[in-house]
């Protein structure tokens, strides 16, 4: 256990707010997801690494750089996911139970794959500027990670017009505060559902692309990425957008100061620390509310 | 057709025996090890039937175990049934915890519950040797070690004994008033509550029994392979696939995830042994799964049941008893 100085500190802050920036986008599809289709998509780590091999394989064999490569993953995952939920994910009969388990069995089919495909070694994107380091007032941040949270950032921001401002987002906004209300003014819930789900998974390739040039990865990673999106939408408080946020800034902070206060290899367990500690004072999450069971 | 009603005890007998003369007769190593591995995930199973959470107490059961026999020499074979009830004292005090969750939340907090082992587990070093792992000694008793050819023996009859125990507790558990609350958590909690069920107090004995089932069949398998290491035994993987098991072959019913996991976990096997090397099994396992839980989503069991009423129904009039009595069989099944 060791004291920071201020320096140290502000410096573990800054980073830990880049983090979480990335995390924030991370997570938001799958609260997004969650909030309208009462879906827990398991599947979503899956998504994230697989958003991530596409953008190594376009880069190693294009040299296209991480950050314009979203231009085609994240079209490219929407329509995964748009063809997922409409052709798969509709056909469970009983979602709430059975969805945590099917969208897992995706995920374990698409860890197969993706490990057949691009085998196990541990991959990273290197674009050339993955080493450099700004300087600001004497504190260190990391250009990956400057670019991760910036790219982060324009997303969500996208995200909020799209859901504040078209309609789109309005039937999004309805479905998530009552399925049936939204039904009976004339939303196609389904259409709504299986557009939510594109979005949910384009947002998953989005954040793909910058994790694979912050961290390493290959095939099972994706056990630990969605470990750690589900917390932060647990903590957040499920179908919350704001509390997601919230909470992945919280935990991207905490992580980071755990890691310089204690050692590195405690720093994952603070995730899952923060998520009891939630559970046990306020069971609905930061932002959450308290779900009521229907009949 | 005409389908002879085979009384219950029949099944059971039947397959008792074949079950305690497997390892006799079949002495092909690789197969006595795959029955092995199969009767622990119908325990696994099973208990997660009674009410499960992800197995982080495997974890903890197998690496009581193999502490206790590193540092104090305790068998296992023995202390497993012991260590199980500390196991289960742990459960009780983490089920009051994360029961206050219900659904889909109370997934993500057993999930997360095996990844905080997983890390404790890695960085209490000094105790738990970290990421290298416990090592036991070879199997034996009394000082004398099993030769290879007979060394998957004694571990087949203890997990029978176990898969034994964990349904005729699973059997009793369905009988009684316990039972009957827990069916009625299950169908709806907010009523459940409402009649007068403590519904808490509930959840967190079944929980904590379900968590010793687990944790004796963690201690067995930790002692099966004389090695474990944090990665491999909080595994999130396995545990999933035993609840996908126990959904498989029909949640709810009390030989469901037996046979589940008597289908499941050898085909798995024979994934591994035809598309090994690749990871190409997982992705084939994974399809297979999510094509059952698309197209029978009840399960096989209760599928099959169904088929039966249907063709008991075909015998037309003259025998409404039978049909009666298949439906209710199927229904408290469906239930328990």
């Amino acid at each position: 256990m060791t004291i920071p100085s201020t320096h140290l500190f502000i410096q573990t802050l800054i980073l830990g707010l880049l983090v979480g920036g990335v995390y924030a986008l991370m997570a938001s599809g799958l609260t997004l997801i969650f909030g309208v289709m009462r879906v827990i998509n398991v599947a979503h780590g899956a998504f994230l690494i697989l958003g991530a091999y596409f953008t190594y394989w376009l880069f190693t064999l294009t040299g296209l750089d991480p950050l314009l490569s979203l231009v085609i993953t994240v079209p490219l995952l929407f329509a995964i996911g748009w063809v997922v939920q409409r052709y798969l994910l509709t056909r469970i009969q009983n979602p709430e139970q059975a969805s945590v388990l099917v969208t897992f069995a995706m995920a374990i089919t698409m860890e197969g794959l993706m490990g057949t495909v691009w085998k196990t070694t541990l991959r990273t994107v290197r674009p050339e500027y993955a080493l450099s380091v700004i300087e600001l007032a004497s504190y260190r941040l990391p250009i990956t990670r400057l670019a991760g949270f910036a790219t982060a950032l324009v997303a969500l921001i996208l995200l909020y017009i799209i859901l504040q401002r078209t309609n789109l987002g309005r039937a999004i906004r309805a479905t998530i505060q009552d399925r049936n209300a939204a039904r009976l003014v004339g939303v196609n819930v389904e259409m709504v559902a299986a557009l939510t789900f594109g979005i949910g998974i384009a947002t998953a390739a989005a954040g793909g692309s910058l994790l694979s040039m912050i961290y390493s990865f290959n095939a099972s990673s994706q056990t630990d990425w969605i470990s750690r999106v589900l917390s932060i939408i647990v903590l957040g408080g499920m179908g919350s957008l704001p509390g997601a946020l919230l909470a992945a800034l919280v935990l991207g902070i905490m992580e980071q100061l755990t890691a310089i206060v204690i050692t590195l290899y405690w720093s994952p367990i603070v995730f899952y620390i923060f998520l009891f500690l939630t559970l046990i004072i306020r069971p609905q999450g930061l932002m959450g509310e308290v779900v009521r069971e229907k009949a | 057709m005409r389908l002879p009603r085979i009384p219950a005890w029949v099944w059971i007998g039947g397959a008792l025996s074949a079950l305690l003369a497997f390892p006799i007769v079949q002495r092909s190593q690789y197969y006595q090890h795959v029955m092995v591995m199969t009767m622990m995930a119908a325990v696994l199973a099973s208990s997660w039937n009674i009410l499960g959470g992800y197995a982080a107490f495997f974890g903890l059961g197998g690496y009581l175990v193999a502490l206790a026999h590193n540092q104090y020499g305790w068998h296992p074979f023995v202390s497993t049934w012991f260590l199980g009830v500390v196991v289960m004292g742990v459960a009780l005090i983490l089920g009051w915890i994360a029961l206050r969750t219900h659904g889909s939340a109370f997934v993500v907090v057993t999930i997360a519950m095996v990844f905080i082992f997983r890390i404790v587990a890695l960085n209490l070093g000094d105790i738990t040797n970290g990421a290298r792992g416990l090592t036991q000694p070879r199997p034996g008793w009394g000082g004398v070690q099993w030769s290879p050819e007979i060394i998957k023996i004694p571990f087949h009859y203890i997990m029978l004994a176990l898969l034994c125990l964990t349904v005729l507790v699973s059997w009793r558990i369905s009988l009684s008033k316990f039972g009957l609350g827990l069916v009625a958590i299950r169908e709806d909690e907010g009523k459940a509550e409402a009649v007068g069920i403590d519904t808490m107090v509930y959840k967190v004995l079944a929980f904590g029994i379900s968590a010793y089932f687990v944790a004796v069949a963690g201690g067995i398998y930790s002692y099966f392979f004389t090695y474990i290491d944090p990665q491999f035994i909080f595994n999130i993987f396995a545990s999933v696939t035993m609840v996908l098991i126990a959904i498989l072959g029909g949640r709810g019913t009390l030989w469901g995830p037996v046979l589940g996991a008597f289908i499941m976990e050898p085909l798995g096997d024979w994934l591994v042994g035809t598309f090994g090397g690749t990871q190409i099994h997982l992705a084939v396992f994974g399809a297979i799964l999510m094509g059952v839980m698309l197209f029978m989503p009840q399960g096989i069991l209760p599928s099959l049941s169904e088929i039966g009423i249907r063709l008991t129904r075909r015998r037309g009039p003259g025998r409404p008893g039978r049909e009666a009595e298949a439906r209710q069989d199927s229904s408290s099944a469906a239930g328990t």
